[in-house]
């Protein structure tokens, strides 16, 4: 794998390049929160110091609400033109949970659109985290805070300088007349990520929490565990890895437009007829936890989750979904009551 | 861009109240587009359903009520039950709508080639099995199938669906016809019973026969029980599933039985695949 290294100062000499000619997008300090913004001047991103934005980078391909077709007595779809773009600095975490929603929504025989040509026109560089937080565990579902997979290239903050893997030719291009990087500097970059790897939470054994998850299906566990839920829905929306949506008609604008929806909420599988498939939140905390850690394994044989801790992070009540595989691995369903 | 979201543009071209309290209508829709029209029968298999689409009341999934063979319409009968089917049974002919479809992936007809169908209906549920019916009585088709038994249960003679084609069902030599009401009436001439309690009567024979069985969740779980006891392995037994859902094609999420969509998997399933998925239906 071709590696680069580059000063800070000439990176961001660089960056002011790419902002001439194409759109960037970066996290930027927007006076609430951290998010990813169109940037015009270098000096607004916000690489160092922080871990991830509140809103994953899914926000610029699904946003949270989208036009997909207006109306004038008939409904036509919305094309919107996707320049090219380059989005700088998303969490590895962030990046697999693309890979994940591209198996939802593009690898089939009715591709969504709208999702495909926002990816298909996207430059993404990773960027690794020297200091993951105490709410990160993607090692524990499968991910690395260093990951090569997925992006068009990879960024390791070594200091005064970032070390640079080129992934793909997309990448290649952008920083094309760097030099490589010599072998003291790659070796430092391996020690410093491997220590940082070293002191991550353990890989979750994933076989055996799938088939724990399914015994778990109709006991009571599932009560216990959503107990003090609030039924907010704040870690379905703050979750790389969810995708679900609902599509509203906004009558006043004539616009058939999608939404974020949850499987958190009641009315989500609330049926017509009044039947609810999952009418409390216990199976509502467990289609949650379910598709994440059993669902996604039967269909790819990987954990839908990526382990990003904003559900975590950010739960009014303190619901840790870290502590529910934990615990669904303790118990003994078969001896637990139905 | 070719957008699996975007409707066709349709009419209604006929509309037929089914049942004496009018819960029930058909509606006949004919496409506003030649390509589209072309394109919806190249892909039309009986027991898909399609979306259909009234802008600001949204959409809702609706079971496909007509065989190919029948014209250059699709039918669908519609319960009057939440917001989306209250505005369409306030259509009438003439009237514009949307339709996205087929959708699903419908019944698995070539695989039933040269066995016994046994077609088991209650209700509205009967509408996507009348079509499949329908598709399988025509001239080119019936010789792929052997013998075929219908059972169709309605709480009472003035909720049956299709009373015209059904009769007409009765007299046939090709079809054997069983009808059931809940309670007794004046000049009824077929079963009173329940459905699972009428099948138990009938006694099928499970030998080289395919069960198919589209109803009420009530009476789903009571026949399932009487099919096993009769000798149909679970593999040989079919339903088709409703779920709410949004789009349709499985990306909106709403629909999933443990890693399945009923959207995009099913609607049909057979009795097999659902034991080896999680009960929340």
């Amino acid at each position: 794998m071709q590696t680069k290294w580059i000063s800070k100062k000439d990176f961001q000499k660089l960056v002011s390049k790419w902002v001439k000619k194409h759109a960037v997008y970066a996290p930027v300090h927007n006076g609430k929160e951290l998010a990813f913004q169109a940037v015009e001047k270098p000096e607004q991103i916000v690489l160092d110091g922080y871990l991830n934005t509140r809103y994953p980078a899914k926000s610029l391909f699904l946003p949270q609400s989208e036009v997909l077709m207006s109306y004038d007595g008939i409904l036509h779809s919305v094309e919107n033109a996707e320049k090219e773009k380059i989005i700088l600095g998303v969490r590895s975490c962030d990046v697999r949970a693309m890979r994940l929603l591209d198996h939802a929504l593009i690898d089939d025989q009715n591709p969504d659109e709208y999702w495909k040509r926002k990816r298909e026109s996207a430059i993404i560089l990773t960027l690794g985290c020297n200091e993951p937080e105490e709410t990160c565990f993607c090692t524990a579902v499968g991910g690395s805070p260093f990951s090569t997979n997925e992006s068009d290239g990879l960024l390791i903050d070594m200091g005064d300088a970032y070390c640079i893997y080129l992934l793909t030719e997309k990448g290649k291009v952008l920083f094309k007349d760097l030099p490589d990087t010599d072998e003291a500097q790659l070796k430092s970059v391996k020690k410093m990520t491997k220590q940082v790897e070293k002191d991550m939470p353990a890989l979750l054994p994933k076989l055996e929490l799938h088939d724990a998850l399914m015994a778990s299906f109709e006991t009571d566990f599932w009560k216990d565990v959503s107990q003090s839920c609030l039924g907010c829905g704040v870690c379905t929306f703050l979750c790389p890895s969810c995708f679900c949506f609902d599509i509203v008609d906004e009558t006043v604008r004539k616009e058939r437009v999608r939404n974020w929806d949850t499987c958190m909420f009641r009315t989500y599988s609330l049926e017509a007829s009044g039947h609810n498939p999952r009418p409390t939140k216990a199976e509502r905390t467990r289609q949650r936890v379910m598709h994440k850690f059993a669902y996604w394994v039967d269909l790819i044989d990987e954990i839908g989750c990526t382990g990003c801790g904003r559900c975590v992070k950010y739960c009014p009540v303190n619901i840790d979904i870290r502590e529910i595989a934990a615990a669904a691995l303790q118990q003994d369903f078969e001896g637990m009551k139905k | 861009m070719k957008n699996c979201y975007e409707p066709f543009p349709m009419h209604i071209d006929r509309v037929v109240i089914e049942t004496t309290d009018a819960t029930l209508k058909s509606f006949e829709l004919t496409f506003d587009r030649k390509e589209d029209r072309e394109e919806f029968f190249s892909k039309y298999n009986p027991g898909q359903f399609c979306q259909l689409s009234i802008f600001g009341k949204g959409e809702a999934p609706i079971g496909i009520a007509s065989a190919a063979w029948e014209g250059d319409f699709v039918r669908f009968t519609v319960q009057k039950m939440g917001k989306f089917t209250t505005a369409i049974h306030a259509m009438h002919a003439g009237d514009p709508i949307g339709m996205r479809g087929p959708l699903g992936n419908g019944f698995p007809l070539d695989e039933w080639k040269g066995m016994n169908l046994l077609v088991i209906g209650g209700g509205c549920a009967f509408s996507t099995l009348y079509a499949m019916t329908k598709h399988i009585l025509h001239p080119s088709h019936r010789a792929d199938y052997a013998e075929i038994t219908a059972l169709y249960g309605t709480r009472n003679s003035g909720l049956c669906l299709y009373k015209p084609v059904i009769e007409e069902w009765h007299n046939r030599s090709d079809i054997e016809v069983h009808q059931a009401i809940d309670i007794a009436e004046d000049d009824w001439k077929y079963h009173v019973g329940f459905v699972p309690a009428v099948l138990e009567e009938m006694a099928p024979k499970p030998k080289n026969t395919v069960a198919v069985l589209c109803g009420p969740p009530v009476m789903t779980r009571f026949t399932l029980p009487i099919l096993t006891k009769l000798g149909f392995p679970p593999e040989r037994i079919f339903t088709s599933l409703e779920k709410r859902m949004k789009c349709g094609v499985g990306h909106c999420g709403r629909c999933n039985i443990g890693h399945k969509y009923v959207c995009k998997d099913g609607p049909v399933f057979t009795l097999k695949e659902l034991q080896e998925l999680p009960n929340e239906i």
